[in-house]
Order: C-alpha cells, then structure tokens, then sequence
C-alpha cells in the first residue's frame, strides 16, 4: 500500500472506526480519528448522553455503559459498536491532535463539518513540508447502517486511488468515474503539510 | 567544522549505500535508504562532501520510491548545510523532470525548504555583516534558479499534479517576499536566535536583497495566480488546481491582508457554476471557495472591512448565509469592543440572522448587536460605508431605547434555545411566518375571526401543529387540574373567541373569580415555582412617538408626567406582572425600585433597560423575572397592589391563551409601528400611569419547561373525548406525535403515549396514533446525521413499536388484525419486532415465547408472515423463512398450517418458488442422509452468503438499510433451522422425525405435478404411452388421471381412440362415472350409449361432488356439442341452483349465452321450466335456493323480459315460476308490457291480488306506468278491456310473428326429443 489513510468522523466510534476496521483488515495503513472536542455516545435520552475524553479506550466505554444499562446499549447498537471498535484500537483519537502522528496522504471525512473541521487545522498548521494531502468528504449519515455502507464505499475509493501511481494527476478522473458509479456526491480538497 | 570521518562510519555508510543499490525487493531497499538517511544526517558537512555523489548515484535507482527518498535525503542534507546547495540544486532541477510524479513532487518539496533556509540565512547574515560570502551569493543565486524552474511548472498548462505542489511553492514564496504583519518587526537581536523570518527585516537595506525587488516580484506572482482564475483561464483547469489556487489566495489574503483588495474580486467574481469538469464534478471548487471565503470573511483587519458585505452576500448566494453568521460571531467574540463598535455599522444588514444566536449566548456582545437591528434603517438611508462608520456610536445608542421591544420579543422564541442541548426548532421558516399572521389577525380584534378560521382551516394538521409548537414556546408554566378539564376547556373557548383587543375590568375580575372558583390549583403548584402571570390590558399611546425618542434618563420624568395627564394613556402593552405567592414560598416579591437598582448595576449602561430586561429573561430566577423594571417608579405602586393586596391566582389556562395570542400580536404592533387610540375604561381603575413595557415573555427554568411540556401533552392526550365531540382529533394526532417525539424525552410522553394508546387501540385511533409517531421517529432516525439523535430516535422507534407490537399479541384476540395491519405500514420493522413474530409464528423456538400458545396465534403469525412478504418486499426473505421454519415445525398443528401457507400461497410466487423449493429439497435430504444434509446445507451457506454478497452491493447506491440489517437475520434464521436440523438427523431419524421434515416438500410436490402435468401432457399430445397408461393406469392416480383427460380433451374434439380408451376403462376397470366426464360431450350417444345409459349415467354425475359437478357442468356449457344436454341440464339443474349464488349466475350466463360453437345451450324459458321443474322436497333444494335462481334469471332482464312471452309454452311456465317465487317475482311481472300483464293475471288468477297489493304501495304505484295501474285496476282506463283483447290474441299467436324465433323453438323442442 503506497499511501496512509485516516478516517476522520465527529467522535471517532461509528462512521471512522467502521471505515477504519474494514480498510485494516483490507491490510491498509490506516488510522482514524474525531474532530469533535469530546466523545459522544447515545444515552438513556438525547439530554443525556454519554460524555468521554479522547482517549478514553473503548473497553473503559464498553465497561461502563455494559455496567449501566446493557440492555439498552446492546439494543441499540452502542456495546456491539464499542466491541467492534476495541478489536481495531486502543482508544478514540482526536484529529486537532494527531500531528505526531506523521502525513497523511489521504483523509477521509464522512460529513461536511468535519471536512471543514480538518481543512481549518490543516491549514493552521504550519505548512511545511509541502507535502500534499487529499482531503475527502464522503457524506455518510451516522447511524450504524450507513456506516457499514459508507465504509464500503471509502474503501472502493481507496483501492482506486491506490491503483493510481499518483492522485495528483488523475484525482479528477477518478472522482468523476466514482460519482458515476456510486451516485453519491463527493466532496475533495487538497491541503498540505 | 573539519574533521575526518570515522572509518568505521564512513565504511559502515558506504556498505549502506551499496546494499540499497543492490538490494532486491523494494521494501529492503526503502528501509535501507532510511537508515542511511538517519545516519547521514548525524555527519558533519566535511564527511558529507565526500559522500554527497554516492547519494545522488542513488537516484539512478530505476525503482521511483528509491529516488523520491534519495531526493528526500539530499533535500534535508542542503537544508541542513546550505554549503552544499550549489551542488543540490542543480540536482533537484534535474529530479523536477523525473517521469515518476511523486519523485518530482519531493523534489520540489525539498526546494522549498531549501529556499526558505537559503533565503534566512542570506537576509540574516546579510543583516550583521555588509557584505556576504561567495558561496552564500552562489547558493541564492542558484536557489532563484531552482525557483523559476518551479515557477514555470505552477504556470503552465498542464503540468499535472506536480503543479500541485508548484503553485503551493509560489505562494510560499509570495509570503516569504511579503511582510508579516503579525510577524515581529524587528530581526533578532543576534543571529543564532530563531524566531518566524519576516521580510520587513531588511528594511534597513541588504547587500543582496531589496525589499522592494522582492515585494513586486511578489506581487507579479500573485498577479499571475489570480490570473488563473479568471475566465476563460479558469476554464482549462482541473477542479484539483483550482481547489489549490483558491486554497493559496485564501491563505495569503489572510496572512498578509495588504492583497485582500487584490485576491477578494477575483474570488467573489469566480462563478461557482463555471467549475464544471468534464460535466460533473464542481463541488470541490464550489466548497474551496466558500471555505475560502468564510475564512476571508474572519480576517480582522481594517482593508478586509470593505469586502465584508459582498462576501457574505456571495455566501448567502452559496447557500451559506448560517455559516457566514457564525463566522461573523467568532470574529466578534474574539474582537475587542472598539473594534466591533467600528464594524458594527458595516454589518448592520447582516445582523438580523445574528441577533438570536447572540440573544441565545446571552452574551455582552449580543445585547450590544441587537441594538443595532433596528438602525439598519438608519443606516440604509445612508449610502457611503465611509460614513456609516463615523455614524453608527450615536445611532446605536438612540435606538437601543427604542429596541428594546424588539429584543424582548425575539427573546420568547429564543428563551427556548437558551439550553443548548434542548433540541427545539428556532426556525425562521413558513411556521414562524404562519405564527406572525396568526399574530396579525389577532391583533385585528374580532373582525378578524372568520379570515382567522379560513387560514386554520387551509392549514394542514402537521403544519398547525408545528405552529402551536412553535408558540408554545411562549407558555407560562400552567398546571391544569384534572377534575376541571371540561370547564376549563369552555372556558379556553370564550376566551379563545374573545379576541384580546381590549379586555375591560371585568375580565380582570371574571379572572380573579374564576382563580378563586379553583383554589386547588394554586395548592397543585410546585412549590418551587413561582408562577408569573399576565394579564395584558391592551391600552392606548398617544405620545409613543415621544417616547421612542426619549433620554431613556427620563423614564421616571416621563412617567410623572403621564401621571397627570389623566387622559392619555402612554403604554401600548401593559403587562401587569402578578404573582402567585404559594405556601411555603419564602421569596418575597421584590420591591421594583430594587430591581431597578440590580437592573442598572447588570447592564451599566444608564438607561439600556432593555439590557436589564434581557437578564431578567435569561435568568432562571423566575423571582426576579416577575417584574420588570421597566415598571419604573410610576407602576411601583399598581405592582405591589396586584401583588400585594390579593395574589392573583390567574386560571393557568386562561393566561396560556394570552400569552399565545400576545407575543405574535406584541411582535406586529412593533414592527408596524402602528398605534391605536383607543382608550378603555381600565384607565379609571388603574388610576398609574405604566410607562411602555415589552412583551411579556418569561423565562422557564429547565425543570418549569419540562413540567409544562408534559402537563401540557397529558392535557392534550386526556382531552380526547372533548375533541372527539368537537372535531380536530387530526389536529390532535398531529400534535401528540410531533410533542411525543420532540419534546425531551426525559419526560417520557411516548410513555404516555403508549399507555393512553393501548389502553383503549381502538377507541383511542391507537392504529392511526401509533403510525403517526412511529412516522416522526423514523423520519428522525433517517433525517438525523448526528449519531446520538440518530441512535436515541432510532432506538426509541424500537421501543414503542415493539410494546404495541407486544401488547396487540397479548390482548387481542387471535383473528384480530391490528398487529398485521401494523406491521405492514409501520415505516421499518426491527429486529425484535421480526422476532416476535418469529415467535408467533413457530411457538417455541424461544424460551419466552409461551408454550401453550394457541393454535389459532400460529395462525395469525402465519397470516401476517403472508401479508408481510405480498407487502414489504424487502423483509421478504425474513418472513420467508418464518414460513418455513413453521413448515418444519415439531408440533403438526403448526406445521400443518405453515405448509398450507406456503404450498397454496407462497409456492405460487415466482419470486420465492425458488428458494421454497431449495429448502424443501434440502429438508427431505437431511432424513435420507445426515452428510448430504451437512454438505447441502453447507452448499447453501456458500451460495446465500453469495446472493447477500451480490444483494449487499447492488444495494450499495440504493442504502437499504431495511434490506442490510434483514440479510443478516434470514441467514441467522436459516442456519438456526439447519442447526436444529442437523442436530436432529444426528441419531437415526424417527418416523415423526422424517414427516416433519418431508412434509413440506410432498405438499410442494404434489403442487408441482399438477402444476406441470397439462403442460406436459399438452406438450406430449396424445401419445400411445399416454395412451397406454391410460388405459391401464396405476392405482391411486385418479386424481392425475382425470387432470390428464381434462387436458386432453379441453377445447378441442377428443379423439376417437381416447373416447375409446376411456370408455374402456370405465366398464372395465374404474367404474367410477366421474372420468367419464370430460369426454361426456363427444359420447356418441347411438353408438355406444343409449339415452338410459346417459340418464343413468349423468344420475351418477349428479351424486358426484359438488366440485366435480360444477367441472362437469362447465364442460358441458363450453358450448361442446352435447346431443342430450337438455336433459342432462334439467337433470343437473337442481343441483346447479344449490350452487353459491354467484356462481349460478355464472352457470346461467353460460348457458344462456352458450359459446361460439354452439350457440345457447338452453332458452331463458328452458331455464324457467327447469326451474319450475325443481321440487324442493324431492330434491332436497331449500326453497331459498330456487327463488334465488329466479331472481337470478330475471336478474338477466335483457334475454327473459323480452322473450318468454312471445313463446307460449314457455309463459306457462314463466307464470308459474312467477307464482313459485312470490313476491320477488312482482317487480318483474309489472315489467311486462300491459298487454301481457294482463294476459298473466288472467291465466294465474292467484297472483293478481297479491300483486295488486304490491302494486298498491305509493312508492311503487308512483313509478308505474298508468297502463299498466290500469291493467292491475288502480287506475281507470277505458280503453284497458280492448287492450287485454289485442295482447290476449298476440299471445296466443305465435306463427304470426318472429318466425326465427318460432323456428328456434321447434329446433330446441326438436333436439330435446332427440
């Protein structure tokens, strides 16, 4: 695999740990982060959710709503999720924090504000090492389904771009081939280290 | 500096470098080059010197991530000693042109890097010293060659995505050639300091750099960028250099505003619709610049100011306009204040979308942006920006007095939103709009009730809803009590009518008497709360004018004033703040002169009261929110009166209607500015004058709103009754479900809910109820992309659905069909739901389900898998395999009714007779052999993992998710019954074992065989084979036999040989008549059959079952041609009316309109006769029976009205048919024409009376005709005795005329000789 991928989504459990999973197992270097400033999961009710640093492992997680209501997070998706995401990593990253983390050559984003969210911290960043990084936004709703789907989707997107010696020169071809085939609108940016 | 190289380092190097020459496979290659790259990096520049052409041998490897990573270790080299740069740029020119893209791309990596170093450290040294060294001046001067190379890639036409990096080259060096402005102005006190170079720096002059030179070089490059992006150039670019190019200008105007002036035309100029690539892809561009545009947009400095308004009017055009506004308040919180004053009136048009989320932060910056809302019309009146500037300070200031109603107003709408995780829609859209009219109309008074009607009547029962939400916001906290819901529901009504013009004193006093009329209630109220309630007393203004414009100073002054101007009544709204004081509740009303004082100590800002009344909103102290100090001195006293004299309990309803109707109507008066005179008699008793207050909004705390919400909804949910009687239950529906969904769900209304729905699922529309909100929560999951408002919807949908789902099972009857006709329009059935109805469908295969479960729920489950599979195609597979695991159900009962399903019903489908058959085959195989069935079962797993595979991806594009969660659960299923299956089969199957298991394919067999068979057998003809089974045919097949004879001989002459066989046949072997039938047509009769034969035989037939009689009289009415089928009918037909109703018409219709071969089969009057031939007793046909086949032959009027009579033999019996089957009968004899109505009447004397009775009943006798009233004697007609003369002889006549008809009949009598 020539390039490094992240998947980036808000919190860094359904969409990016979705994506994230497949690609590894698909044997990319891959790695995946969230843009938000905490971690988010669904709670008893929408005014209560359940509020995690980054950081935080996902076993911690899957312990601690296990503990308060496993019926509930289990029908819900939430523990299975969380079981998921322990198998691919330690804990949920954050983006804004990942400089040591190395270039990417490629980031996925799965909503428009995160795109957003990562272009603005590319761009404060100091920008270098003239590296360039392309920055994808593949519009996925967040819910467990379509992050299965999206996932898919991204990783088509990826095996194409890693079929192409350089993404610089054919990006355009292969965004437009992949909107045709998918129907699904991309949105692209190009930024750099 | 010198120093000789470490022979075991140098050897060590060497080695290094050879083996990544040598090195086969890439990936030892690449990890070589990176341990040399580290190792390099530790030498000195001496040593290095001597290695440097051993590196740049490296990228002679043919391999591209080889040279790219030697072109990376030669780049970090140079920038580590820049002695070397006049050897390492010459390189990097050369690897700028390497084929491999990613290589040339380092190269140019590494340049920048370079030059920035080279740049520094020549502008640095060139600083402290006047004059450079040779090797610094060479190294420059090489750099600038390395850059214009690069300059030429970022300029020209397609060069490919190395331009890419180019153009991000040529706006490195733009910001390196310009100065920061935020950089330090002044160089390092000494040079070995490090901080952000800043061109600025040689100011002072520079031996090599001019300042100037590289300022212009800059900005020609810049020039050259933008360029770029005007038309038509823009054209040939790729949307990737595009997004680039825009990127780059972005972060220069940000970096060094002095080119905002420069960059913001050509960026607002670009038309977003012109980045159409190749015709599809524009997005990337279209984002680029907004985001472009947006960061733009937060610059700060002063030449960024003039561009504001066109950029944000380009967002709005790019849809944008939300993002824009909270760009704009990020730069305004960041702001200081001197500034924002200064930017204000730049932003005054723009502010209006702003004011609420600044309201909503309750921050300083907020109440000061509101303030300039109002003076955009101030400001719109003045054209030059310029001006504006120096303006705005005094215009914000006066009008802040004269906003402060407005602000108050919004500050209804926005007090909702004040806790951010509270999810309430603040929307500006059509439901906002709709509140404003209703506001308008109300304020209208009472001529505006019935265009208040039109517009609810046209408004649709979700939009009303929306807007009773919307206005909800504005409710006090109201405690309903239960026992007075009617009366208070009356009373919401007299209210609801009495448009809030003006309300006189004795509203004030029905008010306080109907408070006093319900004491419970003040006891009902938390005692926590304090409860705020308004009254507003629509007053009149006289000198508002006044007012608005005056020293806010003055309000005291004012207010005496007006004080003894008795007459003029100065406010437009006069809330008159009252309070309820519970028991128990220790906060006293504060006296208004103490809020005053708080009130001037928040806001600081002498007479900004409206800034004190905002915090009064905001604050969650209701206490203190209760008065306003707007209630200045002047009203001191009318406030503590009210409070004070008798704490006015005001009936929660009653002020939740005014509050509703007050805020829209308080919004309307001021933005119209309009003012009324009227002056009401409340002056008298309200001998204070109250100066002009704002709307009457207050405040909830969390816990306040969420007891309202709720009270609120159980009102709306108990009040059923009230609205079933009044109407408006859609309304209801409406607003339970989008309540239900909306509100936080902490209060668990869905609970509620449910509870009210299943207490009573039919009298309560729990159906119509339960879609309603399973609607809502659906469209919330789907609609949601924030994870935890996807997931809670998601998640509260299952809930709900699943304990109605539970609760229909558990209390209605099994033949009730509310479960199936819920889960056939439920939006999406989860998994449990599916679930439970696996359960029902095969009791036992889970531990909860109940084991004496009925026969009779299997049933049902059954019938809702089927209904389920014809409806939602998608769950099709799921329900599925519900069916058939039903259909190898240990229980036979179950097992039995699962097979009939899917053989009879499901089987028939094409779409699934596959997959039935499949798992059929796979279940008879499992009892011949336990391996077969592992490696079939096996098989299948690989082949359903297969279809889901392919299922899954043409999904893709469609996102089923409905589709993606049931794949999973039939694969669960069908491994759960192989499972069982294997299991089972393990040890020796049992006998019952096998049955279970082979029943369902032998019922698909024998569906299949019969399904085939006529095709077969058409296909085959008649074959001698066939022929010779026939003639001798297995035991057992008679069923098969007589499917093969009926195909044989359907629609076509049977041939001689068959009509042989079977007859042969028949008196051999099977003696039944039954298979003689199809070929009953084509016996011929002189032959081999006398007439008793066929009598006996057809006697036979008749004592046949009634199915195979019917087949058999339909063979007969294709119209063969049959030489007895007279007699056989007459012998048939009683048999032929004990038929159900709708199939004798059909017989009848047959037989009277025969075929194309043959014509009728019988006359209308053959039928009558054989009706009249019918003896019930005899025949054992109920009486009903046979008047139901008289009325169905007079049902076919068209053939019998007209004819019977005209055959003589036939009236005979038409008549006694007509009397048999008195009184049905009669409408049809009065249809006769006179004449032989007459004749009818003669001939059976016994009808005329009864008939005579018939005809005697006014609505009857009205619609006949005076002939035939006549003829029956009701009527006089002299003419009548002539008339019965004239129809008495063409009755009996019947040579004369219709001669066809005449011969028909001798033909029939004839043939029925024969």
């Amino acid at each position: 695999m020539k390039f490094r991928y992240a998947m980036v989504c808000s919190s860094n459990q359904n969409r990016s740990m979705e994506a994230h999973s497949l690609l590894k197992k698909q044997g990319f270097d891959v790695s995946s982060y969230g843009t938000g400033a905490h971690v988010k999961l669904p709670g008893p009710s929408l005014r209560e959710p359940n509020v995690y640093e980054f950081g935080t492992p996902y076993k911690h997680m899957f312990d601690d709503l296990r503990r308060k209501d496993p019926e509930l997070y289990k029908r819900n998706g939430i523990l299975p999720m969380l079981k998921r995401n322990l198998s691919v990593k330690l804990a949920p990253q954050r983006w804004q924090d990942n400089a040591a983390d190395g270039c990417f050559d490629i980031v996925f984003t799965f909503e428009e504000k995160v795109f957003d969210m990562v272009l603005e911290d590319l761009h404060n960043r100091d920008q270098v090492l003239l590296k360039s990084v392309l920055v994808i936004n593949l519009e996925v709703k967040d819910n467990h389904e379509e992050a299965a789907i999206g996932a898919r989707i991204a990783l088509d997107l990826c095996e194409q771009i890693e079929a192409v010696e350089s993404w610089e020169d054919s990006i355009d071809d292969i965004m437009v081939s992949f909107e045709n085939k998918h129907r699904r609108k991309l949105l692209y940016s190009i930024s750099f280290y | 500096m010198v120093g000789i190289m470490n022979p075991v380092s140098r050897e060590k190097l060497a080695s290094l470098s050879s083996s990544v020459k040598f090195a086969i496979d890439l990936g030892s290659k690449l990890e070589l080059c990176r341990q040399l790259k580290h190792d390099l990096l530790e030498e000195d520049a001496a040593d290095l010197s001597e290695f440097l052409p051993r590196i740049f041998d490296l990228y002679s490897d043919p391999s591209g991530p080889v040279r790219k990573f030697a072109t990376e270790i030669i780049g970090e080299i140079g920038v580590k000693h820049l002695e070397f740069v006049p050897e390492i740029a010459p390189f990097l020119i050369t690897v700028l042109e390497d084929a491999t893209p990613a290589v040339a791309r380092q190269s140019i990596a590494c340049s920048i890097d370079l030059f920035r170093h080279t740049l520094e450290k020549t502008a640095i040294r060139g600083l402290y010293s006047s004059e450079l060294d040779s090797d610094l001046e060479s190294s420059w001067s090489w750099m600038l060659k390395l850059k214009e190379k690069i300059y030429s890639i970022a300029f020209q036409p397609g060069s490919g995505g190395i331009r890419l990096v180019a153009l991000k080259f040529v706006e490195a060096v733009i910001l390196l050639y310009t100065p920061n402005p935020n950089g330090s102005p002044e160089p390092p006190p000494n040079e070995g300091t490090s901080i952000e170079f800043n061109i600025t720096w040689l100011r002072g002059g520079h031996p090599l750099l001019n300042v100037g030179d590289l300022s212009i070089e800059a900005s020609q490059r810049l020039v050259l960028l933008l360029d770029q992006l005007r038309f038509p150039a823009v054209k040939s670019l790729t949307t990737s250099v595009i997004v680039v190019i825009i990127n780059s200008l972005s972060a220069i105007a940000k970096k060094r505003p002095a080119y905002y002036g420069r960059i913001l035309p050509v960026l607002l100029s670009l038309d977003p619709p012109s980045f159409v690539i190749k015709g599809v892809h524009v997005y990337g561009a279209h984002h680029a610049l907004k985001n472009a545009l947006l960061s733009c947009l937060k610059c700060t400095h002063p030449s960024a100011a003039p561009w504001r308004e066109r950029i944000l009017g380009a967002l709005k055009e790019m849809k944008a306009g939300g993002l824009a506004d909270l760009a704009l308040n990020q730069v305004h919180k960041i702001n200081g204040s001197v500034e924002e004053e200064k930017d204000d009136s730049l932003l005054i048009k723009e502010e209006k979308p702003l004011t609420k989320a600044y309201d909503a932060a309750g921050s300083n910056v907020g109440r000061k942006r509101s303030g300039t809302e109002d003076s955009s019309d101030l400001a719109e009146k003045d054209e030059v920006s310029g001006k504006r500037v120096k303006a705005t300070p005094s215009v914000s200031e006066e009008s802040t007095k004269e906003l402060n109603r407005n602000i108050t107003v919004s500050q209804g709408d926005i007090s909702s939103t004040q806790s951010s995780t509270r999810k309430v829609d603040v929307d500006t859209g059509p439901v906002q709009q709709l509140v404003g009219m209703f506001g308008a109309l109300v304020a209208q008074g009472e001529k505006a009730v019935g265009s208040l009607g039109i517009l609810i009547s046209n408004i649709s029962a979700d939009l009303l809803a929306e807007v009773v939400m919307a206005n909800m916001c504005n409710l006090p906290p109201t405690h309903p009590h239960a026992d007075t819901d009617d009366e208070l529901l009356e009373d919401m009504c007299i209210v609801g009518s009495d448009t809030q013009a003006k309300y006189p004193p004795s509203f004030l006093a029905d008010v306080i008497s109907l408070s006093s009329t319900f004491p419970p209630i003040a006891s009902m109220l938390n005692s926590q709360q304090s409860v705020p309630c308004k009254i507003v007393i629509q007053k009149t203004e006289g000198k508002e004018e006044v007012d608005v414009v005056a020293d806010p100073n003055s309000a005291l002054a004012y207010a005496g004033t007006t004080h003894e101007d008795e007459n003029a009544l100065l406010a437009t709204d006069l809330p008159v703040s009252s309070n309820i004081v519970l028991p128990g509740m220790k906060i006293d009303l504060p006296t208004p002169s103490d809020i005053h004082d708080t009130g001037n100590l928040e806001s600081g800002i002498p007479g900004l009261d409206s800034s004190f009344h905002n915090d009064g909103l905001s604050d969650t102290q209701a206490a203190s929110s209760l008065v306003s100090t707007d209630i200045e001195d002047a009203s001191q006293e009318q406030a503590t009166s009210f409070g004070g004299k008798s704490p006015l309990h005001v009936l929660p309803s009653i002020s939740l209607d005014r509050s509703e109707e007050l805020s829209p109507k308080a919004a309307v008066t001021d933005s119209s500015s309009l003012v009324s005179s009227t002056v009401t008699s409340v002056v008298s008793s309200c001998p204070f004058v109250l100066p002009k207050m704002s709307a009457p909004v207050v405040n909830l705390s969390e816990d306040q709103k969420d007891d309202v919400q709720k009270l609120a909804f159980v009102r709306i949910v108990e009040a059923y009754k009230q609205i079933a009687v009044a109407g408006g239950s859609q309304v209801r529906s409406s607003l339970l479900a989008y309540l239900g969904v909306e509100l936080p769900s902490e209060l668990e209304l869905q609970k509620v809910l449910r509870e009210h729905i299943l207490s009573d699922y039919i009298n309560h529309e729990g159906h119509e109820l339960t879609l309603r909100v399973l609607y809502r929560l659906f469209g919330k999951a789907e609609d949601e992309s924030d994870f935890l408002s996807c997931t809670t919807a998601a998640s509260a949908y299952e809930t709900f659905l699943l304990a109605v789902a539970e609760t229909l099972r558990d209390s209605f009857p099994p033949s009730d069909k509310s479960l199936s006709k819920l889960l056939g329009e439920a939006p999406r059935l989860p998994k449990s739901v599916l679930n439970l109805l696996g359960c029902l469908c095969s009791p036992g295969i889970s531990e909860k389900a109940e084991e004496s479960q009925s026969g009779d729920r299997v049933t049902q489950g059954l019938s809702t898998v089927w209904s389920l599979i014809l409806l939602r195609p998608p769950i099709r597979d799921v329900c599925l395999k519900f069916a058939l695991q039903s259909a190898v159900h240990h229980l036979e009962e179950v097992r039995m009714k699962a097979i009939r399903l899917v053989a009879n019903k499901l089987y028939p489908l094409q779409s699934i007779a596959q997959q039935i058959e499949e798992f059929a085959r796979e279940m008879l195989l499992s009892v011949v052999n336990v391996d077969a069935t592992e490696r079939t079962s096996a098989e299948g797993l690989i082949s359903e993992s297969h279809k889901q595979g392919r299922g899954e991806d043409s999904d893709l594009e469609k996102s089923s998710n409905e589709h993606q969660s049931m794949s999973s659960i039939s694969k669960d299923i069908s491994a759960d019954v192989r499972q069982s299956e294997t299991s089972h089969s393990g040890s020796s199957p049992s006998v019952p074992e096998a049955q279970r298991c082979m029943s369902l394919y032998f019922a698909l067999c024998t569906k299949a065989i019969h399904r085939h068979i006529p095709i077969l057998v058409r296909t085959m003809g008649l074959s001698s084979d066939l022929l010779e089974i026939i003639s001798d045919p297995p035991s057992g097949s008679e069923n098969l036999l007589m499917q093969v004879l009926q195909t044989l001989t359907e629609g076509t002459v049977p041939s001689a040989e068959l009509i042989f066989t079977i007859k042969k046949l028949f008196d051999s072997k099977l003696k039944d008549v039954e298979i003689l039938v199809p070929v009953l047509p084509f016996l011929p009769g002189h032959e081999h059959f006398t007439q008793d034969d066929i009598y006996e035989k057809v006697a036979g037939i008749i004592c046949l079952e009634k199915q195979i009689l019917v087949d058999a009289l339909l063979g007969f009415m294709l119209g063969t041609l049959f030489p007895i089928t007279f007699c056989l009918v007459l012998l048939l037909f009683p048999h032929l009316v004990n038929l159900p109703l709708d199939k004798l018409q059909a017989a009848l219709t047959r037989l009277l309109q025969g075929s194309a071969h043959s014509g009728p089969v019988l006359t209308p009057a053959e039928v009558l006769i054989a009706i009249h031939g019918i003896d019930p007793e005899r025949d054992g046909i109920p009486l009903k029976k046979v008047t139901d086949a008289c009325n169905a032959c007079f049902e076919q009027r068209h053939i019998f009205t007209q004819q019977i009579w005209k055959y003589p033999k036939l009236w005979v019996g038409f008549l006694k048919c007509a009397l048999l089957t008195k009184p049905q009968s009669f409408s049809v004899l009065l249809q006769l024409p006179p004449p032989q109505l007459e004749n009818a009447l003669n001939r059976t004397a016994a009808l005329k009376a009864p008939l005579v009775a018939h005809a005697s009943q006014q609505n009857i006798r009205n619609s006949l005709p005076r002939s035939v009233l006549a003829v029956l004697g009701l009527a006089p007609d002299t003419q009548s005795s002539s008339q019965a003369q004239t129809s008495q002889a063409h009755t009996g006549d019947t040579s004369n005329s219709e001669k066809d008809a005449a011969v028909t009949e001798k033909s029939k009598e004839s043939s029925s000789a024969g």
